[in-house]
């Protein structure tokens, strides 16, 4: 019996019944992990403290729905005493002496911890062909990439090895590889889950959230990971919620955008065409559907480059062979300690980033690029902020293209930010985004559709992901008849 | 093709605190030319207002308590460091032998 394809809900009857253990769970996940292996979509596998959590587990009360389940982190949270990378050379020996909060509180639900997944290198690229460990394939097609960065969790969840998974979301990292590999994943509003242990690559937009197989699991696991964290500043004073509560809820009369630039030429006709059949569906729901004009929406992706490639300079700073991680053998003063270190331990997207980065926050530039970039940031806030006050969501596809191969040139350095042009916009407004699938294209690689919603309301953002997800019932499990699982 | 000149590379690169390969330069003197004619683009966007958004984020932001909470052990720490003695971090020479230090 396979008991990782049950619902959560229903997992956690198998266990109130004692029909089956956690370690019934633990070893399902890591067969399956073993038998994807060629995907790739782990950096390091937690097997054997896996198994000694899972059997302490057998003595203690069932208490919560997500008690035993396993769970999959991106290898940019830190875990205590579980090697976190950051798919880098510079940290690929860097065992943490602390737990992000985001892990203290999955621990305090007796998750079980499978494994760290891959990414790209500091969470700086789209394909997570940038990770020092190699990429992660996508399930639909071994020869295409899962997207970026949270390339490994989206693989992991997308071949049904196990039930939930948290990635990060600085650009569409979350989103982005959700929407290529037909998996639900939402980045949350900003400060809405603590960054505490999240390794930094540009702070104002960096949010951890949850990664799963459908919306229901996907509000489950939010809700657990949310609440304010003195350790961090940004964290949002809000408590936990029940983000379930609007799933089921009809959508009659509710109002709906779409910005022109989401639809425009810049979109495959093929994701255009799932887009509008679903527009159809949620008309059809009683929704009211407008196309709206949004300014600034068509310069976000330079916005974030200047804004994030500097915050990134800054960040990576702090990798300097002194503290912890790679360290340059015999330099010969410190300055070229810095410099051999850094020229070692990074990869060369990483480098390129903090160059420009720097470059950027350099005398002057500071000012042309950086202060310019900050004021339309604000007014691309308050575009949002205006069309929020006459909608309750911004629609649109979640990528412009469906995943490509693997080995497709990576030599324009652009191509990284505009793999992303879509999902870009809602980390620079700090406003809550999810993927949802919505079906696939000729080649059979899943396409996706982008909800955003309104600052913390992520509840409402579930209730139309569901309604689609419940009117579109696909078959999201890649394997189908080939395994028999 | 369009390129940085080599010292145009080897300045942000030395800002950067990164030593480059000759096979980098190269490289990074068209890779890099392409991402800073991207962020050109920044000019040509008129008619926002001059207030700046530094992060997404509308609460009040409080302090909080400084009082002495769980810490971790300084040998758990230090440890991490690749060069190090007792409670101490060893660091190369810093001031004499070399201008950039």
């Amino acid at each position: 019996m396979k008991y990782l394809n049950l619902s959560i809900k229903e997992i956690n009857k198998l266990l109130k019944d004692k029909k089956i253990k956690p370690i019934d769970l633990v070893n399902e996940a890591i067969e399956n992990i073993e038998k994807h292996k060629e995907y790739n979509a782990y950096i390091t596998l937690n097997k054997e403290e896996a198994i000694k959590k899972a059997k302490e587990l057998e003595d203690k009360e069932v208490d919560n729905l997500f008690f035993g389940i396993p769970i999959a982190i991106k290898d940019n949270i830190i875990t205590k005493n579980l090697r976190t990378t950051c798919a880098s050379h510079m940290l690929d020996n860097f065992i943490p002496p602390y737990n992000a909060t985001v892990i203290e509180k999955i621990k305090e639900k007796n998750m079980i911890i499978i494994g760290k997944t891959n990414m790209d290198e500091f969470a700086m690229g789209s394909s997570s062909r940038t990770s020092y460990f190699g990429p992660p394939k996508n399930p639909w097609n071994k020869n295409k990439i899962s997207g970026g960065t949270s390339g490994g969790s989206a693989t992991t969840i997308a071949s049904r090895d196990l039930p939930i998974a948290l990635g990060s979301d600085t650009g569409g990292s979350i989103r982005q590889p959700s929407a290529y590999t037909g998996i639900v994943g939402l980045k949350p509003t900003y400060g809405r889950v603590s960054r505490y242990g999240l390794v930094a690559y540009a702070s104002s937009f960096d949010q951890i959230g949850p990664m799963t197989r459908n919306v229901y699991e996907n509000a489950l696991l939010l809700e657990t990971i949310v609440g304010h964290d003195e350790k961090d500043l940004t964290s949002s004073k809000r408590e936990t919620e029940d983000f379930t509560r609007l799933i089921g809820k009809d959508i009659k009369n509710m109002k709906i955008a779409i910005p022109k630039f989401f639809v425009s030429d810049i979109v495959d006709k093929e994701i255009i065409e799932k887009i509008n059949q679903t527009i159809e569906i949620l008309k059809k729901n009683g929704a009211i559907v407008d196309y709206v004009d949004m300014k600034y929406i068509e310069n976000t992706v330079t916005l974030y480059q200047i804004i994030a490639m500097g915050e990134a300079s800054s960040n990576l700073a702090r990798y300097d062979g002194i503290r912890y991680g790679f360290s340059y053998e015999n330099p010969k003063d410190i300055n070229d300690l810095y410099l051999k270190t850094r020229k070692e331990g990074f990869g060369e997207e990483v480098k390129q980033r903090i160059m420009v980065g720097s470059y950027i926050l350099s005398g002057e530039n500071a000012k042309i690029y950086y202060n310019k970039a900050l004021s339309i940031r604000d007014d691309i806030k308050k575009e949002f902020s205006r069309i929020f006050e006459n909608y309750d969501w911004i629609i649109g596809p979640t990528t412009t293209t469906t995943a490509y191969n693997l080995d497709d040139p990576m030599d324009d350095p652009s191509k990284a930010f505009m793999d992303d042009v879509l999902v870009i916009p809602a980390n620079l407004a700090g406003l809550p985004g999810i993927n949802i699938p919505i079906g696939f294209d000729k080649s059979n690689m899943p396409i996706g559709m982008h909800i955003i919603g309104n600052s913390f309301e992520e509840a409402k953002i579930y209730q139309l992901a569901s309604l689609i997800e419940k009117e579109l019932k696909l078959d999201l499990n890649p394997w189908k008849g080939e395994e028999n699982e | 093709m369009d390129k940085l000149s080599r010292e145009e590379i080897l300045h942000v690169a030395d800002l950067a605190r990164i030593e480059l390969t000759e096979e980098e330069i190269e490289k990074y003197r068209v890779h890099i030319k392409k991402l800073l004619d991207d962020i050109e683009k920044i000019k040509d966007v008129k008619g926002y207002d001059d207030e700046q958004l530094i992060a997404p984020w509308s609460e009040n932001c409080i302090l909080r308590e400084d009082r002495v909470g769980n810490m971790l052990e300084p040998k758990e720490v230090i440890e991490h460091a690749p060069r190090h003695s007792g409670n101490y971090i060893q660091v190369p020479v810093v001031i004499g032998e070399s201008e950039g230090a």
